[in-house]
């Protein structure tokens, strides 16, 4: 009876458009969207960034060795308009109403402090807000201040190599997917939950508080069938709804890089390809499946008691931030997998994704995470059994 | 057969309630202590104004809330105890009842046959029957939800007889219907009757009532006014028309409570 229940609820949802439109068109486009603006502008901004001629101003002696140095710099740093500024007040007014990118003072006793085998102290102006011109100032002066060391070493015929004490190398020892995993791998389950999510509510909302509102779960109880067969029928329903949520995003994760080609950083290519396998997919469902329906058990009480479906939308859509805000969590760097977050729903989905991503999940705290959503769930389940069972909650 | 035995309903009630009703009380009686009896082959009527507490027992009869005391025994099952086997007896239809939009006429009925276990064989000759009866036949692949109202009021009236059931529950069925759709619910009665099927229908509309019943309850506030048949009523009331007669015992129950 569960079966069929499930089957005719199943067919009516997906001949609802509101939620097909969330439940598959959304999270397919979803990631060839977001990847596509971001490809976009990333490449735009580095084009940009490279293009931009740069006005510098200063105030000194054009003859100083940083002024030199500027004039000497190689024309792949980047084009350049160097202006001179009669004072430092002049110059710093136009730093902050743009009409130059950067400011260069250089004081008056340079001649004094070179002569005298002393550094000399720049003061350089930047506005931050412009994105990219602090790295930009930080690599011309780094170039500078080389260059005045390289020819200050010749002038005392000294050896530049022999005053480099301590050599160091760095090198990193997790591979290409642990990185990817530990950094980037937390946005992926975030977005398979927030779908996730998504993917319950409008079922969630049409299968119990649009029966309400239609009247149609009246003749459905007069029926003799029980009620908690009707609750799980529904509630598979639900969960699956958010599974297939999740399964698209999966799916437009798949086109951006295999069809669209959106990606074309080999590296990145080859572990996405490395994560899209059967057996991360089967483990990543193992823990999605227990979060839908612990996302269906939260909604469904809600979806009950409600009188109008805009009442229960307006209940449950605030509560996507407080389900979805512990998946954000996960996105913190430094937020590991062990026995205390493993037993903290959501995140605990988060980062057992991660650690799946990367690699190195522990089996053990696969199996607490996978326990503690599944009792989740069934309290879940249970609660909305009882929320269901009562008569002022499921008549009008 | 239906046989109803000092049926009580209370519903608590919450503050937001309590305020909307200005009361303090903290429980509401929807149904008090009410008992009678319905016939197979005979139509019995339940009467009473709105808030009366017709849908509560009607509700408690097709077994959607269960009573918080008395009996209710239908086609020789204890609907309070037995609840599920009691609902395969019955079929439920109400003019406010609400059809699956997105299924055609064929799917939801099929639907509602499989709940209630109907074999595949029984479900072919009853549905060839209902759908020629009700002529269906022509809109029976097309979504409920782009049907008239006549339309969906056929397939509702499919959905209830679907299983065959021994005991049919009439709520306002005809309530917000046109005049053609409200004849077909009101045919459909009649023929009840005639297949000595138990029929019980709760109204307002007195004509309707003239029209078919054989016995008939009142009921206001949750109490029974008045229980026996059409014929004992006609024979014993002091005003000219049955609706006259229906206000004067509201009133009269009215001014005894005040």
């Amino acid at each position: 009876m569960i079966l069929k229940i499930f089957l005719k609820e199943l067919k009516d949802t997906l001949r609802d458009k509101r939620t097909l439109i969330m439940m598959v068109v959304i999270p397919v486009l979803v990631f060839p969207i977001v990847l596509n603006l971001f490809v976009t502008v990333s490449s735009s901004f580095e084009k940009d960034a490279a293009m931009q001629r740069v006005k510098i101003g200063f105030v000194g002696d054009a003859q100083s060795p940083v002024i030199a140095g500027f004039l000497e710099m190689p024309a792949a740093m980047g084009k350049k308009d160097l202006i001179p500024y009669p004072n430092e007040k002049a110059l710093l007014q136009d730093v902050k109403n743009d009409s130059l990118q950067m400011g260069i003072i250089v004081p008056d006793n340079y001649q004094e402090k070179m002569d005298s085998m002393e550094a000399v102290t720049c003061e350089v102006y930047y506005d931050a807000t412009d994105l990219g011109i602090k790295d930009r100032a930080k690599s011309y002066m780094e170039y500078v201040e080389k260059s005045a060391r390289d020819k200050r070493y010749k002038s005392m015929n000294l050896d530049e190599t022999k005053f480099q004490v301590i050599l160091t190398n760095y090198n990193n020892t997790a591979s290409d997917k642990e990185m990817i995993g530990k950094l980037a791998g937390g946005i992926l389950p975030y977005i398979f939950i927030a779908f996730g999510f998504i993917g319950c509510m409008y079922p969630a909302i049409d299968l119990f508080t649009g029966e309400k509102e239609r009247g149609t779960i009246e003749t459905l109880l007069t029926t003799p069938v029980s009620r908690l067969q009707i609750l799980i029928g529904k509630m598979c329903v639900v969960a699956l709804s958010g599974l297939l949520a999740a399964t698209c995003a999966l799916v437009g994760l798949y086109l951006s890089i295999e069809v669209f080609n959106l990606v074309d950083n080999e590296e990145i290519l080859s572990i996405v390809r490395g994560i899209l396998t059967p057996s991360f997919i089967i483990m990543l469902f193992l823990l999605l499946f227990p979060l839908t329906v612990f996302f269906a058990g939260v909604m469904i009480p809600i979806a009950v008691y409600a009188k109008s479906f805009k009442e229960a939308q307006s209940i449950i859509t605030p509560l996507n931030i407080v389900m979805v805000l512990p998946a954000m969590i996960g996105l913190l760097p430094g937020i590991e997998l062990n026995y205390m977050t493993a037993c903290i729903p959501v995140i605990n989905v988060v980062l057992a994704t991660k650690e799946l991503i990367a690699g190195t999940l522990e089996p053990v705290l696969l199996l607490l995470s996978f326990g503690i959503m599944v009792t989740l769930a069934m309290i879940a389940v249970f609660v909305s059994y009882r929320h269901f069972g009562k008569e002022t909650n499921i008549v009008m | 057969m239906i046989k109803v035995e000092n049926l009580r309903k209370e519903f608590p009630l919450g503050r937001t309630l309590q305020k909307e009703l200005a009361t303090k009380e903290k429980i509401a009686v929807a149904v008090d202590n009410i008992s009678f009896q319905c016939q197979p082959g005979r139509i019995f009527s339940l009467l009473g104004p709105n808030g009366a507490g017709k849908t509560t027992t009607m509700r408690m009869l097709s077994t959607i809330f269960k009573p918080t005391s008395g009996n209710i025994e239908i086609a020789g099952i204890n609907a309070v105890t037995n609840s599920r086997d009691a609902r395969r007896k019955i079929g439920f239809l109400t003019g406010s009842t609400g059809l699956y939009a997105r299924l055609t006429p064929n799917e939801l009925i099929k639907y509602f046959a499989d709940l209630y276990e109907v074999s595949d064989a029984d479900f072919k000759i009853r549905k060839e029957k209902l759908f020629d009866l009700l002529d269906m036949n022509d809109f029976q692949n097309k979504r409920i939800g782009k049907l008239s109202t006549g339309m969906k009021q056929k397939v509702s009236i499919c959905r209830t007889m679907i299983h065959d059931p021994e005991v049919i529950v009439f709520d306002e069925p005809t309530s917000g219907l046109d005049v053609i759709t409200a004849e077909n619910i009101i045919s459909l009665i009649r023929d009840c009757k005639n297949d000595g099927k138990t029929v019980i229908f709760s109204s307002h509309i007195m004509s309707e009532v003239d029209l078919l019943c054989d016995d008939m309850a009142i009921v206001h506030k949750g109490k029974l006014l008045y229980n026996g048949t059409m014929e004992n009523f006609r024979s014993n009331q002091q005003e000219s028309s049955l609706t006259a007669e229906f206000i004067r015992i509201i009133h009269e129950s009215n001014a005894a409570t005040v």
